[in-house]
């Protein structure tokens, strides 16, 4: 935040990367029957990386460098074809990538010592780690491609081998889906590239290249059948890719199956930071590559949004698997993020912003109150839970706090965003703003059921439930000291990243 | 009558590496008679201590441009490139091979023969600027292949995959010495440069000889039966299937390398000037490829076929490098088959480290929860199975981005849009791979052995270079275009 200047000589960003990376080389080299040592490494990589990238967003300064980006780190990688190694952060990926950190230490503290094959689970969350940085940090399209793939692969075994029930269906319909999205994606960055070639005479796939060199033009379908403007056909290529991994009603299906199989650990950074980078996607690309699309296909994105936002909100009202609740509360909450996003004015996007980052708090801390639930009593089923608070007054009090900041109450954190971002669709879209906050509601209703159904009613059952231990609470902590700074001093992530939002190629249009 | 042999251009230099693989391979054979059975190890070290020493031959050629032999044979940066990479899978091939050849109870010594033949053939054929040469080549790297493919001698499968693949390939032969024949007779020269020459020569009439065309179709079929591009593939997956997985591993990659080297010099090098009549032919069987490839292997249960399948869907993405008919173009062919090469031998090097046990191992019910019975072998096939399907970050995703984008640049969208669609579907039978691994684990299935030290080391590099590459393909790239740019 300017508080700092930092040696510009460091390769900070590469740095955020390769510590992970580090830690997993160690892990490989360390014996599996070392199960202390090898989660021990894995907490110090991510410690490293959280302090890393706490330096770096305190010497990050606002409206400062080209097109806002700092620490800008270019070179070339494959020069023959225009493919540089190019990293940068700016207001849009800045906080993201603090929650990156602050998440992935908190999976890899939650996990158990006792796991099965831990070697390989930490292995493989430190290489997702460095993958999600990767992404947030990339400002070349193929980089950023290959990061987004490579994100892929460790989350697919986290899935697949260490869930539980139907992981290997789960893992494999995640894994079809998002393949599928990427390569849609992938041939939109070839056919920018060619476009921006045809219009410079230069192959680039550099983001602050193509940034400046929107893509124009209309394809005529053969047969007469009319004719779709190319903005408009890439900016899909691209969103089909976003939509899906964050998920945007209706490509969600692989969601449930996904998260409730997950194991904790990763259902945290599944939910908490991997659909955010859908989120990402869209500002980094969708709306600042194509602003004319953006502006045309936004509105019917918006009701996509919003109806993931009711859809989410009514299924989590049915559901009686904890963890399947809170899965559906979570699309129903990123629904508000697509609404914010495609909005496409200041407030909306800014409130996305911040909800972004809210969301991911707000997610993790309920779904590690979930396996926390689970551990103690052996059970997600809401109907056999009761009364839980008694013996355990702290464990509900904090849950309590986590209810109110995921039900949106002011104050707390989950206030700040979805408000910017009511705010942001009444101007955009009237009747999408009233129906969002009819999502409002229904997120109050379950998840205060969820809350009082299970901690406040009598008699307890099962009886002589657990208090939080110590682990339990240190996990717990970050993520409610920041529900409430961010609760009570609103004004701070709007501003910080203003002026980055204020330059999106969207909101120049 | 005397024969003069002045002025023809004999120069050995030009042809060392081929020299030194074909010299070993008789000292093997010689070595094989004297030495007990015991010591076979031995034939292993003379043979790598052979391609070692043609290796550091070849890398002289490199940046050089000396015919020799009446214009029959060339060494050049292409050749250099070849040679490189076909001696590379073959020291790789033999390092893995005593252990399964002992498995098999194969342990003889005319199995290093026969492969050091086929390397020097293949080798041969990279280097060819005659269809005197080419013809040499592909028959020695034929002849040397049919016995290997029946070299289960008490195998069924073996004996039907090779007896397949002599008949096929003898009929192939057939067709490209009948297309020979015929450009012979139209152009009256059989180095590539006197073809070229006449071909530029007569400007448009070349483009509507009839004898010529026809030669260079008939040329086609017996290339791409070789390279196993559809619908000359039929031969493959029987005989991937049927032969021993050591040379099918082999084979997979070697000859489709050899193939398509002969094909780039024949239609890059020899026939840009009628690029209009040589395109569309070219094209739909890159086409064909792709879809009878990535089609039929999505319902293939054996690993070997599905990979069969797999290596005719590559045959088409390789063959789309060429039909741009630019630097460009042929550089990412080039990467492309040094991609295949690495990622290809290292799938099919898993299902031999697998398959000592016998045929079953190549079912993919085999495979089910492999990730925990043998976790290195189902790592380094997950990683194989990403690069052969295209996914980042290894060196197949960028070996499908430098082909795509040279379909982009020279504006050729039907074959790029069947390519991505084809690469969509791909995903499905190669992911299919990765889940059955990560699948419940099958008490049934017992593994009698494990990985040795040598197959492991061989596995691990080629999935080390499978990511490497896939990170930094910037140096191997830059091979591949000045290797190219012989021709251009």
């Amino acid at each position: 935040m300017g508080w700092y200047a930092l040696p510009t000589a460091v390769p900070w960003l590469t740095l955020t990367i390769v510590i992970p990376l580090s830690g997993a080389l160690l892990v490989a080299l360390t014996p599996a029957v070392a199960r202390r040592v090898v989660k021990q490494i894995g907490v110090l990589a991510s410690v490293i990386t959280l302090v890393l990238v706490l330096v770096i967003i305190g010497g990050f300064q606002q409206g400062v460098g080209n097109l806002h980006l700092q620490f800008e780190e270019a070179r070339q990688w494959v020069p023959a074809v225009g493919i540089s190694y190019h990293l940068g952060v700016d207001g849009l990926s800045l906080f993201l990538l603090g929650l990156n950190a602050l998440l992935f230490l908190i999976a890899i503290l939650v996990t158990s010592s006792a796991a099965p094959r831990l070697k390989q689970f930490i292995l493989l969350l430190l290489i997702l780690e460095a993958a999600t940085a990767g992404i947030l940090l990339s400002l070349d399209l193929i980089l950023f491609y290959v990061f987004w793939e490579a994100m892929l692969v460790p989350l697919y075994f986290l899935i697949g081998v260490w869930g539980e029930g139907q992981r290997v269906y789960a893992a494999f319909k995640f894994l079809i889906y998002t393949v599928f999205g990427s390569f849609a994606m992938l041939v939109a960055i070839l056919a920018v590239a060619a476009i921006t070639f045809a219009q410079t005479g230069q192959l680039s796939f550099d983001w602050t290249v193509l940034v400046q060199h929107p893509a124009s033009g209309v394809w005529h379908l053969p047969l007469n059948l009319g004719a779709i403007g190319i903005p408009q056909l890439l900016f899909l290529g691209f969103a089909l890719a976003f939509a899906i991994k964050m998920p945007l009603f209706p490509l969600h299906t692989w969601l449930p199956a996904a998260y409730t199989a997950s194991p904790i650990p990763v259902v945290i950074v599944l939910a908490g930071l991997v659909s955010k980078l859908g989120a990402y996607g869209f500002l980094r690309f969708n709306l600042s590559l194509f602003p004319d699309a953006a502006h045309s296909l936004g509105p019917a994105l918006a009701v996509l949004a919003t109806t993931g936002i009711l859809y989410g909100a009514f299924m989590a009202l049915v559901q009686t698997d904890l963890k399947r609740l809170v899965a559906y509360a979570s699309m129903s909450h990123l629904g508000f993020i697509g609404l914010g996003i495609f909005a496409g004015n200041l407030l909306g996007i800014e409130g996305a912003l911040v909800q972004m980052v809210n969301h991911g708090v707000i997610i993790a801390a309920l779904f590690l109150i979930v396996g926390m639930i689970e551990q103690r009593t052996g059970t997600r089923d809401r109907a056999q839970l009761r009364g839980l608070g008694a013996s355990a007054p702290l464990f509900a009090a904090l849950f309590l706090v986590i209810s109110l900041a995921a039900l949106g109450l002011p104050g707390l954190n989950g206030f700040v965003g979805e408000f910017l971002i009511m705010l942001g669709a009444w101007t955009a879209f009237v009747p999408m703003a009233v129906a969002a906050g009819i999502g409002v509601i229904l997120a109050a209703w379950y998840v205060l059921r969820f809350y009082q159904g299970s901690f406040q009613e009598t008699p307890p059952q099962p009886a002589g439930f657990g208090e939080m231990r110590v682990a339990d609470v240190g996990a717990l902590a970050p993520l409610l000291a920041l529900m409430i700074v961010i609760g009570v001093s609103p004004a701070f992530f709007p501003a910080a990243v203003e002026a980055t939002v204020k330059a999106l190629p969207v909101l120049l249009r | 009558m005397t024969i003069n042999l002045n002025g023809i251009g004999i120069d050995y230099g030009v042809i060392l590496p081929e020299l030194i693989v074909t010299g070993t391979a008789i000292v093997v054979l010689f070595l094989d008679l004297v030495i007990p059975a015991s010591r076979r190890r031995w034939l292993v070290a003379v043979s790598v201590a052979g391609l070692l020493g043609a290796l550091v031959a070849s890398i002289p050629l490199w940046g050089q441009n000396r015919a020799a032999f009446g214009d029959t044979v060339v060494a050049d940066s292409l050749a250099a490139f070849f040679n490189v990479l076909l001696i590379v899978i073959s020291i790789l091939t033999v390092l893995i091979s005593p252990r399964f050849l002992r498995a098999l109870d194969l342990d003889f010594g005319e199995y290093y023969i026969l492969l050091l033949g086929a390397t020097a053939g293949m080798m041969l054929l990279a280097a060819a600027t005659s269809l005197m040469t080419i013809f040499l080549g592909i028959e020695l790297l034929s002849i040397s292949l049919y016995v290997l493919s029946g070299f289960a001698r008490t195998a069924p499968r073996s004996q039907e995959s090779a007896m397949k693949y002599l008949l096929l390939g003898g009929f192939a032969s057939g067709f490209l010495l009948y297309g020979m024949a015929l450009i012979y007779g139209a152009t009256g020269s059989t180095t590539l440069r006197g073809i070229a020459a006449f071909t530029t020569a007569s400007g448009l009439g070349a483009s509507s000889n009839v004898l010529l065309l026809l030669g260079i179709g008939f040329l086609s079929v017996g290339l791409a039966f070789k390279a196993s591009a559809a619908p000359f593939h039929m031969w493959t997956p029987d005989v991937y299937e049927g032969a021993p997985t050591l040379v099918t591993t082999f084979m997979s990659v070697a000859t489709k390398s050899a193939a398509f080297a002969a094909i780039g010099r024949v239609f890059i090098a020899t026939f840009p000037s009628i690029a209009s009549r040589w395109y569309f032919p070219l094209a739909l069987i890159a086409i064909f490829s792709l879809f009878v490839g990535n089609l039929v292997a999505i319902t293939q249960d054996n690993l070997k076929r599905m990979l069969a399948y797999s290596g005719i869907a590559h045959a088409g993405y390789i063959l789309l490098g060429i039909l741009p008919g630019t630097a460009e173009g042929f550089s990412a062919t080039l990467f492309y088959i040094a991609a295949y090469a690495v990622m290809n031998f290292g799938a099919f090097a898993v299902v031999t480290a697998l398959g000592a046990g016998g045929e079953r191992t190549a079912e993919l019910s085999y495979w089910r929860g492999l990730f925990y019975r043998r976790p290195f072998l189902a790592t380094v096939m997950t990683i194989f199975m990403l690069s052969l399907a295209g996914i980042p970050p290894t060196v197949g995703f960028f070996a499908k981005l430098l082909v795509f984008r040279a379909l982009v640049d020279a504006q050729i969208w039907a074959p790029l849009i069947v390519a991505v669609i084809m690469t969509i579907v791909s995903f499905y039978y190669y992911l299919r791979v990765i889940v059955v691994m990560v699948g419940a684990p099958d008490e049934a299935a017992v593994d009698k052995e494990r990985v040795g030290i040598s197959t492991g080391t061989v596995i691990g590099a080629a999935a080390a270079a499978t990511i490497i590459l896939g990170i930094f393909p910037a140096v191997v790239l830059n091979w591949a275009t000045h290797a190219a740019s012989v021709h251009f």
